[in-house]
């Protein structure tokens, strides 16, 4: 499936990007397509684009902190989690965002 | 990018003598003074303990990221230490710590170079083999090797 995903936290200087690491290589290890934004200190970075999302089966928030541009993602299927969730078990979390779409 | 500019022989201890969580920050904060990236050691720390309060620190697999943005801050700037034994630290895997990246970011931190080699070096954290392979460095030129290689 296609993934975009969020990546935010409290002083954007190192969960996020955890995290965001981590969403790559657990999705693509599990043969999915994905992009992740990161909204750091440094700003918003490898940004989402209008197509991104339109193509997208699904968007993950792992997120710690209220992102800017939430509302790009109405009518999606959003999934929100703190950013601990995907560092801890980013394989077993993507295994449930696969249970969450099929069901 | 060049890592190096942010991984500094200086700032690297492999052989800490703490045996306690404080000991270790204080071991590191002590590094970042004396290299002139921190201009208060016990107002920074309090940073670093205020950001502890917001969640857990320790990543797991025994590798710890403190962080204190902070206005005693002066030069952006990572401490590197390694513990002799695994210290009780919250992490997610429960398994405390021994490798700690003590992260040093001025209040008034925005796009700069240095922040995004922070940001890139918490990114090669995301890679379980880069963890694993940092418990067992043995010089400053090889975390650099491990960091750079990711």
């Amino acid at each position: 499936m296609k993934i975009v995903a969020v990546a935010a936290c409290t002083s954007g200087i190192a969960h996020t990007y955890i995290a965001k690491e981590k969403l790559l290589k657990a999705a693509e290890a599990a043969g999915h397509e994905i992009k992740v934004e990161t909204q750091g200190t440094v700003g918003a970075e490898n940004e989402l684009t209008k197509s991104d999302v339109a193509q997208a089966d699904v968007v993950i928030i792992a997120a710690d902190i209220k992102i800017s541009g939430q509302d790009r993602f109405k009518n999606k299927k959003v999934i929100e989690i703190p950013t601990n969730v995907v560092i801890k078990s980013p394989k077993g979390f993507i295994a449930r965002v696969e249970e969450l779409l099929k069901g | 990018m060049d890592l190096n500019k942010i991984i500094r022989e200086e700032r690297i201890n492999l052989n800490l003598e703490a045996t306690t969580k404080a000991e270790a920050i204080d071991e590191l904060a002590e590094i970042l003074v004396k290299t002139n990236s921190v201009s208060d050691k016990a107002g920074f720390i309090r940073d670093v303990y205020a950001r502890e309060e917001i969640g857990e620190t320790g990543m797991g697999g025994y590798i710890a990221i403190p962080h204190g943005k902070s206005k005693y801050v002066e030069n952006t700037a990572i401490a590197i230490g390694r513990t002799k034994e695994i210290l009780e630290w919250e992490s997610l895997d429960g398994k405390g710590v021994k490798f700690i990246l003590l992260f040093a970011v001025p209040e008034e931190a925005k796009t700069t170079v240095h922040i995004k080699l922070l940001s890139q070096v918490a990114s090669t954290l995301g890679d379980e083999e880069v963890c694993a392979r940092l418990l067992t460095v043995e010089s400053a030129d090889d975390i650099l090797e491990i960091m750079t290689n990711h």
